[in-house]
């Protein structure tokens, strides 16, 4: 069958950073192919330019034996090749089956005239291709994400019926926000594409890739390092290769449960808020980290927030050290001693176009200073670096923009901004390592941990169920917005992956 | 692995500071507009007509530093113009009652007055361009109804105004003036936690509220100082003409905002600063020069300068920085 593509000596550079160096390549027709590498590995900058979002310097791609320009999005389209973005590509404000056909040409909107019965019609057909059943005139805004996703996976597949050959499709780590039910339904879909599609699959999850790929590439530093039949390899293997050393195996054997004062620093008491979440009761004491697991929607991400004064509050109480505290704004938490470290870091962690060195001192910079009054800058900047050079930040300078890191050093820099605080007692980590690899999440989780053996309490709303039960002391599992379970690890048992799921869905 | 990173550190702190450098596009606008002026006119360069140009762009600076920091902070400030309108008027009428201190008085009710707007602005998330739109009216008819709209002498007796319209060793006291306000204002951006927070809400709100930065007293500060800056501007005005009128300032609001921007301030906020402010201000003011000097006749001039500075603006702003345009 048709649909193989081939890179040949592929070379990108932006400005003097070469993202990918002699990249050869072969996309073989009709199979999965999983593409893995660190924040900064040069994943990104391949599937644009195979997106047709970004122009190689050096190097062919070749359709099918014909070497191919890809100069913009439309043009890929036109050779069948669609991505699916991370971020998502979709209008909000546009319905549905409006961003179905947004970039192709359809009959339904011929010369600039919408036809809206036929276009709603042909999206509602694109839909059932995937078997999903969502109201074409729906707004996109007010789909849940995993739905969006879908809308988007019919996008890109709308794009079969331009051309004659099985479609291209690049997945950008399709299942970073997604529910362990979500995530097995995007997998059907992609199995059920295998074979009639080619199809390209990014992710941090190195067990996902090895599931859903038939060959793996690993990259490096935007060279290709490693090939591999997903058959022939194993997760540890895979985690080498990327990350150049070994994974430490059995990162929780070295944590002691630390010395517990008799109050606890943190203690919750029927804490309720709207739909959210009910009757939320739990404690945390010196040096502990609790971990809250619970899918979108459970209430854990609001429960956080609701700490950290960030969320409206119904009823209950929130007391820090036996005093009653109730944080009414962020400004009010950080004076009782709380950070955040929010899941959409873009839009509340970090200011994008500021210095690294300006977002590590926003909150903290005046604990360094003349009185609380007046800026140090000599004092402040070496606590910075330190900090950041701990948490293992890569960077040309510290005065660099933030937005010009890859993710994992972003949240690394948004880490380092709350332990610069001289007086943090709690730190609330919503999704810490979403988006972030295998490497530059086992440096945030080793400087957490450390943290944590210094007596700071850390309250930890976990991507997924094994980083959960490699960090944590207790957990707590939250269902539609109540505690379903709790469990004690701190005496070493360990509770199966199975049990907390169970208590999750 | 260490040392390598220690040193790239240091090499770091000692590489250079790309702020320092952005307002290097304007100031060369601001170069060229002033070698093609002396050019077609040498006068113009003299030292002589350099003090009074400066003595002239003065109340245009002072209202661009000061509109510059609300749009810094993702606001912004339209009711300068009526600040520094009533400024003039309220100098005459409060007289009779504060004599001598008057001007001082009328600047520190400029800056409640700016205060409440920014507390009005911030605590009740109204909108800066509609709030400063409504007291830009207010303040505007204020100022026609205590004046009877008519012009009026400046009383002889008020000190900060016999001070500015004189001069010290041939430097007229209105640019000594400004220029203690820019080192004022630039130590305070500098050194305290204002300048940080400033840029910090412009960049990203959500994120600073997060940060946990004071939203509402960031802006509370910042209208002040703007209406302030408005207040000591229509201050500058009065000692020149000597005479206070209810519409002193109507034309500078424009003029104010095309500063900002010829400074290379963005709109959208996060991106600029106080030099740039400093800078677009002395290529405003040099731009009516210009329209002078080339014999525009006075009907055209509005014309003439519209379009220099649309020229203008579209070589200084580097929209590099800016993102999408709007």
């Amino acid at each position: 069958m048709t649909g193989s593509l081939v890179l040949k000596g592929v070379r990108k550079t932006y400005g003097s950073v070469v993202a990918l160096e002699g990249i050869d390549l072969e996309i073989r027709a009709g199979q999965v192919l999983g593409l893995i590498g660190q924040n900064g590995s040069g994943k990104s900058t391949l599937l644009k330019i195979l997106a047709g979002l970004a122009a190689p310097d050096q190097g062919e791609i070749i359709l099918d034996g014909q070497p191919i320009v890809l100069d913009s999005a439309a043009t890929a389209s036109r050779y069948g090749i669609g991505m699916v973005h991370q971020e998502q590509s979709l209008i909000p404000n546009l319905t549905v089956a409006e961003n179905i056909f947004l970039d192709k040409p359809h009959p339904a909107t011929r010369n600039g005239l919408y036809r809206w019965g036929a276009l709603n019609k042909a999206a509602q057909a694109q839909l059932h291709k995937i078997s999903v059943e969502l109201p074409t005139r729906a707004l996109v805004e007010d789909l849940r994400f995993a739905e969006r996703q879908q809308v988007e996976l019919a996008k890109v597949l709308a794009i079969e019926e331009l051309v004659d050959r099985p479609p291209i499709i690049l997945f950008d780590e399709p299942t970073s926000v997604l529910t362990p039910d979500e995530i097995k339904l995007l997998f059907k879909q992609i199995n059920r594409l295998r074979g009639n599609a080619t199809i390209v699959f990014v992710s941090h999850r190195l067990e996902e890739v090895l599931e859903i790929s038939d060959r793996i590439v690993v990259m490096t530093d935007g060279r290709k390092v490693a090939e591999r039949d997903s058959g022939s390899v194993d997760r540890n293997e895979l985690y080498e290769l990327m990350v150049g050393r070994q994974r430490v195996t059995d990162a929780r054997s070295d944590r002691k449960p630390a010395a517990q004062a008799s109050t606890p620093v943190l203690k919750i008491e029927r804490l309720s808020s709207g739909q959210h979440f009910r009757n939320i009761n739990f404690e945390l004491r010196r040096g502990e980290i609790l971990g809250i697991a619970g899918v979108l929607g459970s209430g854990a991400e609001e429960v956080c927030r609701a700490v950290f004064g960030a969320e409206r509050v119904d009823a209950g109480g929130i007391a820090i050290e036996g005093r009653a505290a109730n944080p009414t704004s962020p400004r009010t938490a950080v004076r009782q001693g709380i950070g955040y470290l929010p899941a959409d870091r873009r839009a509340e962690g970090m200011l994008p176009s500021r210095s690294l060195f300006e977002n590590a001192v926003l909150t903290f910079g005046l604990d360094y200073g003349w009185r609380s009054l007046v800026l140090r800058r000599g004092k402040e900047r070496p606590v910075a670096l330190e900090w950041m050079k701990r948490l293992k930040v890569k960077m040309h300078t510290p005065y660099a923009p933030i937005s010009s890191l890859s993710g994992g050093n972003q949240q690394k820099t948004v880490l380092a901004k709350w332990l610069m605080a001289r007086k943090l007692k709690i730190l609330l980590l919503d999704h810490p390592s979403r988006g972030l690899d295998p490497g530059a999440r086992d440096d945030l989780f080793a400087v957490i941990r450390e943290q944590a053996d210094k007596g700071l309490s850390i309250v930890f709303v976990g991507d997924t169920i094994s980083e959960l039960l490699e960090l944590s002391d207790r957990i707590v599992v939250m269902r539609d917005g109540e505690i379903t379970a709790r469990f004690d690890l701190t005496d070493g048992a360990m509770p199966k992956e199975e049990e907390v799921v169970a208590a999750m869905v | 692995m260490g040392n390598a990173l220690d040193s790239t550190l240091i090499a770091a702190l000692r590489g250079r500071r790309s702020t320092l450098l952005r307002g290097l596009g304007p100031l060369a606008v601001l170069i060229a507009l002033v070698a093609i002026s002396a050019a077609i006119a040498p006068g113009v360069v003299e030292v002589d007509s350099l003090v009074s140009f400066l003595s002239d762009a003065a109340p245009i600076i002072a209202l661009v530093i000061g509109g510059t920091l609300p749009i810094l902070a993702g606001s912004i400030d339209l009711s300068v113009a009526g600040v520094a309108s009533l400024t003039g008027v309220l100098v005459v009428v409060l007289n009779p009652i504060f004599g001598p201190w008057t001007s001082v008085v009328v600047i520190l009710i400029a800056m409640a007055f700016g205060a409440t707007q920014g507390l009005l602005h911030s605590w009740l998330q109204l909108p800066s361009f509609i709030v400063t739109l409504g007291t830009l009216s207010m303040l505007s008819g204020l100022a026609l109804l205590l004046s009877n709209a008519t012009a009026e002498p400046i009383p002889d007796n008020d000190l900060f105004v016999t001070y500015l319209s004189d001069s010290t060793a041939d430097i007229p006291n209105t640019v000594i003036a400004l220029i203690i306000i820019i080192a004022v204002l630039g130590l305070m951006l500098r050194y305290l936690r204002l300048g940080r927070d400033i840029y910090a809400l412009g960049t990203g709100e959500r994120a600073a509220i997060m940060s946990a930065v004071n939203v509402i007293a960031v802006r509370t500060i910042i209208f002040a100082i703007s209406a302030g800056c408005a207040a000591i501007a229509g201050l500058f005005l009065i000692s020149i003409t000597a005479f206070s009128s209810p519409t002193l300032a109507g034309n500078l609001l424009l003029l104010s905002i095309v500063g900002v921007v010829l400074g290379g301030t963005a709109i959208s906020g996060g991106v600029g600063g106080l030099l740039p402010a400093v800078v677009g201000g002395l290529i405003t003011s040099w731009l009516r020069i210009v329209t002078v000097i080339i014999g525009v006749q006075p009907t055209a001039q509005n014309i003439v300068f519209g379009l220099t500075a649309l020229v203008a603006v579209a070589l200084t702003t580097d929209r590099s920085k800016l993102g999408i345009i709007k």
